[in-house]
C-alpha cells in the first residue's frame, strides 16, 4: 500500500470515530416543526377522489355496516387494567379476539389479544410474557406503540395503562389510539422497541381487523351552537357518542383560554339530569383557529335528554385597583369577590420583588407599581407554588418582580382573568 | 423495504418519518456537514437547513432509492451556500482550530501517541490544501466518506469522468508532495 491511502485511511477512521450531537434530533425536530406545512397541489385532488369513494360508500351501505350482528367473545384477564364502562363492555363480549404473537429482539413474546373499536377510539389489549422476567423499565421501553395503520387508517396511540404480575413475568395492559377507518380489513400496529445500548428499532404487526365488529355509534349530531364569553366565543360543533366514550368538538376563539389551566372543567355533560363524568380534554391551534374536544365517559343506554352545561369558563374582569404597599399580610385584599394576599414585598438585588397569593383560578394583568411618582411595568413572575389556608382553600403564590430599587407606595392591577360562572345551557335534542 | 416506505410517507408530508430517515443515517450527514463547515456548530445549521429544505422539496424526488444521495447533494449544496455566504474558506488554520481540535482530542483520547497522530493529521490537511478545491471535494468524498464515485458526481454535479480525473490527478500531486518516501 502507499503512503497516502494509508494515510487517507487514518483519517478515515478518526472521521468514523465522530458521531453526531446527542440533541440533533431535537434541533432537527424544531426546525422541521417550524418549516410551515406543505401544500402539493397533487395530493388535493386525490383526497376529493378518496371523498367522493367514501361518499358513494356511505351512500350505498349506509349505517348497515356496524349493524351486521355480532356475538364477540370475552378477553380475559385484562380485570386489573379495566374498570367502568370498559369492563362492562368487555362482560357483554364486545371486543374482538385477535390472539396475533411475535417475538421482541429481547426474547419476549408480544401478544395483541384483542381490540375493541368505535368511531371514537380503538382499544388495543396486549400481554407481555417473558419467563426469564420483565423489568419495570423494560415493560414500557420494550413495547412501545406509536400509531396503527391501515387501508384509510393512520391513527395515533393516545394512551396506554399496564400491569406487571407478581412474578415479574408477565404484563398485560392496553393503549387506546385514534379511531381506525370502517373500510380497514388489515390493520398494522407500528411501534419502537428499545435495544441494548440505547437504539430504537421500528417494528410492526399486521393482523386481519374485522370492521364489522366496531361497535355502533349511538348519538352522533351536530351542536353548532356559538357562546359568547368575555374575551371570544366557544363555537361547540359535534357530539360523537360511542359505547366506550363520548366526545364533543368545537372551536375556540378566545384570547385568554391559555391564561387558566383546565378551564374545561367547568363544562359539564348532563344526560337524564346526571352528570357524565368527564375524562379528558385538549386543544390544538390549526390555521382554522383552535380545536378544541372534550371527552366524557359512555351516555347511559335509556338515554331520555342531553344537555351542555357551561358552569364556568375562562373569563376576564377590568379593574382600577391601587394598593397601598405595604398591606398586611394576613388580611386578603377583595378584587371584586377574589382574594389577593399580598404577602411580603422586598427589595432585593433583582428588584423589587412582590409575593403574592391569590386562588387558583386567578391570572392578574396589567400589573405595576408606583414608587417615587413613577410607574413601574411588571418584568417577570418567578415561582410558583401552592400553599393552603387554615380552611383547606389552595392558593397559589407568586413573587413578582419589577426592575427598580425604590421602595413602591402602590400595587396597580388593571385587570384580571379567573373562571367566571356563566351557567348557560346548550340542549342537545336526543331522537 | 421499511426506508421506502417512510419514504414514501415523508413524500406526502409526514415530517416525523423524514426525520427518521435522516436519524438512521444520521452520523453519516454530520461528518459530511463537519468536513465542509468546520466545526459542530456551524454543521448543526446547515442541517437544519438541510431538513426544512429536504421536507420542501422531497415531493419532487421521483426515485425512492435515490434518497440518500439525493438527500447529502441538499446537504453539501446547503453547506456550499452557507460557506459563500459567509465569505469564509475553510482554510488549514481554521480546520486546525475547531475540526481538528475535535479530531484531536478523539484520536488523544484513543492512540498512545497523541502527537505523533495530530501531527500526521496536520500534515494531511495540509497536503489536501496544496490541491484545488475541486480535487480536495473529491478525494475528502471518497477517502473520508466512503462514497462511491456515482455519489460523488450527484453530490458535485459533475460527470462521473470528471470525478475520476480529479481523484487521480489528486492523488497524483499528493504523491508529489508527498516526496520521495511515497515511492513503492
Amino acid at each position: 500500500m502507499n503512503n497516502i491511502e494509508e494515510r487517507l485511511a487514518e483519517e478515515k477512521k478518526n472521521i468514523d470515530s465522530i458521531t453526531a450531537p446527542d440533541d440533533l434530533e431535537m434541533r432537527l425536530r424544531t426546525a422541521l416543526d417550524r418549516a410551515p406545512l406543505r401544500r402539493t397541489k397533487k395530493t388535493v385532488p386525490a383526497i376529493w377522489t378518496a371523498a367522493a369513494a367514501i361518499v358513494l360508500f356511505i351512500a350505498v351501505l349506509g349505517t348497515n355496516y356496524p349493524a351486521f350482528a355480532y356475538y364477540g367473545k370475552q378477553l380475559f384477564g385484562f380485570d386489573a387494567v379495566i374498570s367502568g364502562t370498559l369492563q362492562d363492555l368487555n362482560d357483554q363480549g364486545k371486543g374482538q379476539p385477535i390472539e396475533e404473537k411475535m417475538t421482541l429482539d429481547d426474547g419476549t413474546e408480544l401478544t395483541i389479544n384483542g381490540l375493541m373499536t368505535d368511531a371514537n377510539q380503538l382499544i388495543l389489549f396486549y400481554t407481555l410474557f417473558n419467563p426469564q422476567g420483565i423489568s419495570e423499565e423494560a415493560s414500557s421501553s420494550i413495547f412501545s406503540p406509536a400509531r396503527i395503520t391501515g387501508f384509510l387508517t393512520d391513527s395515533f396511540v393516545e394512551t396506554g395503562i399496564s400491569q406487571m404480575n407478581d412474578e415479574h413475568t408477565e404484563v398485560k395492559g392496553t393503549y387506546t389510539f385514534e379511531p381506525v377507518s370502517p373500510f380497514a380489513k388489515k390493520l398494522t400496529l407500528q411501534f419502537r422497541q428499545q435495544l441494548p445500548g440505547n437504539q430504537m428499532k421500528d417494528s410492526e404487526l399486521t393482523f386481519a381487523y374485522d370492521p364489522n365488529k366496531a361497535m355502533q355509534t349511538e348519538v352522533k349530531q351536530h351542536i353548532r351552537k356559538t357562546l359568547e364569553v368575555d374575551r371570544g366565543t366557544i363555537n361547540f360543533q359535534s357530539i360523537t357518542a360511542t359505547p366506550t366514550m363520548t366526545i364533543i368538538k368545537g372551536y375556540l376563539s378566545i384570547d385568554n383560554f391559555d391564561r387558566i389551566r383546565n378551564a374545561m372543567d367547568g363544562i359539564e355533560l348532563i344526560a337524564n339530569g346526571k352528570p357524565v363524568a368527564q375524562v379528558g380534554s385538549g386543544s390544538q391551534s390549526s390555521y382554522t383557529g383552535m380545536k378544541f374536544d372534550i371527552r366524557y365517559d359512555a351516555l347511559p343506554s335509556d338515554l331520555e335528554s342531553l344537555e351542555l352545561v357551561i358552569k364556568e369558563f375562562v373569563g376576564y374582569r377590568k379593574l382600577d385597583r391601587h394598593i397601598s404597599l405595604p398591606s398586611p399580610a394576613d388580611q386578603p385584599v377583595l378584587l371584586e369577590d377574589k382574594e389577593l394576599w399580598v404577602k411580603k414585598v422586598s427589595a432585593t438585588s433583582r428588584g423589587i420583588e412582590i409575593t403574592i397569593a391569590t386562588e387558583q383560578d386567578v391570572m392578574l394583568d396589567g400589573v405595576s407599581i408606583e414608587a417615587d411618582g413613577e410607574n413601574i411595568p411588571l418584568n417577570t413572575t418567578l415561582n410558583q407554588y401552592d400553599t393552603k389556608l387554615p380552611d383547606g382553600t389552595i392558593l397559589k403564590e407568586r413573587t413578582l418582580l419589577f426592575d427598580t430599587s425604590v421602595q413602591p407606595e402602590q400595587l396597580i392591577i388593571t385587570g384580571m382573568h379567573y373562571m367566571k360562572p356563566y351557567n348557560r345551557n346548550i340542549e342537545i335534542p336526543v331522537d | 423495504m421499511r426506508a421506502v416506505r417512510q419514504i414514501k410517507q415523508a413524500k406526502k408530508g409526514n415530517k416525523e418519518a423524514l426525520l427518521q430517515l435522516i436519524m438512521a443515517d444520521k452520523d453519516a450527514y454530520y461528518r459530511l456537514a463537519l468536513t465542509y463547515m468546520g466545526n459542530e456548530h456551524d454543521a448543526m445549521d446547515a442541517m437544519e437547513e438541510m431538513i426544512v429544505l429536504l421536507y420542501e422539496r422531497i415531493h419532487q424526488l421521483r426515485n425512492e432509492e435515490a434518497f440518500g444521495s439525493w438527500s447529502k447533494t441538499i446537504l453539501v449544496n446547503v453547506c456550499k451556500a452557507l460557506l459563500r455566504k459567509r465569505q469564509r474558506l475553510v482554510l488549514v488554520e481554521d480546520l486546525s482550530e475547531s475540526a481538528e481540535d475535535e479530531l484531536d482530542s478523539i484520536s488523544r483520547s484513543r492512540t498512545s501517541d497523541p502527537y505523533k497522530t495530530s501531527d500526521q493529521q496536520m500534515h494531511l490537511q495540509e497536503l489536501l490544501q496544496q490541491l484545488n478545491e475541486p480535487q480536495k471535494e473529491a478525494i475528502q468524498l471518497k477517502y473520508l466518506h466512503d462514497l462511491d464515485y456515482a455519489a460523488i458526481a450527484g453530490l458535485t454535479e459533475v460527470p462521473v469522468g470528471t470525478v475520476k480525473s480529479r481523484i487521480f490527478q489528486g492523488l497524483k500531486k499528493l504523491r508529489e508532495l508527498y516526496g520521495g518516501e511515497a515511492d513503492e
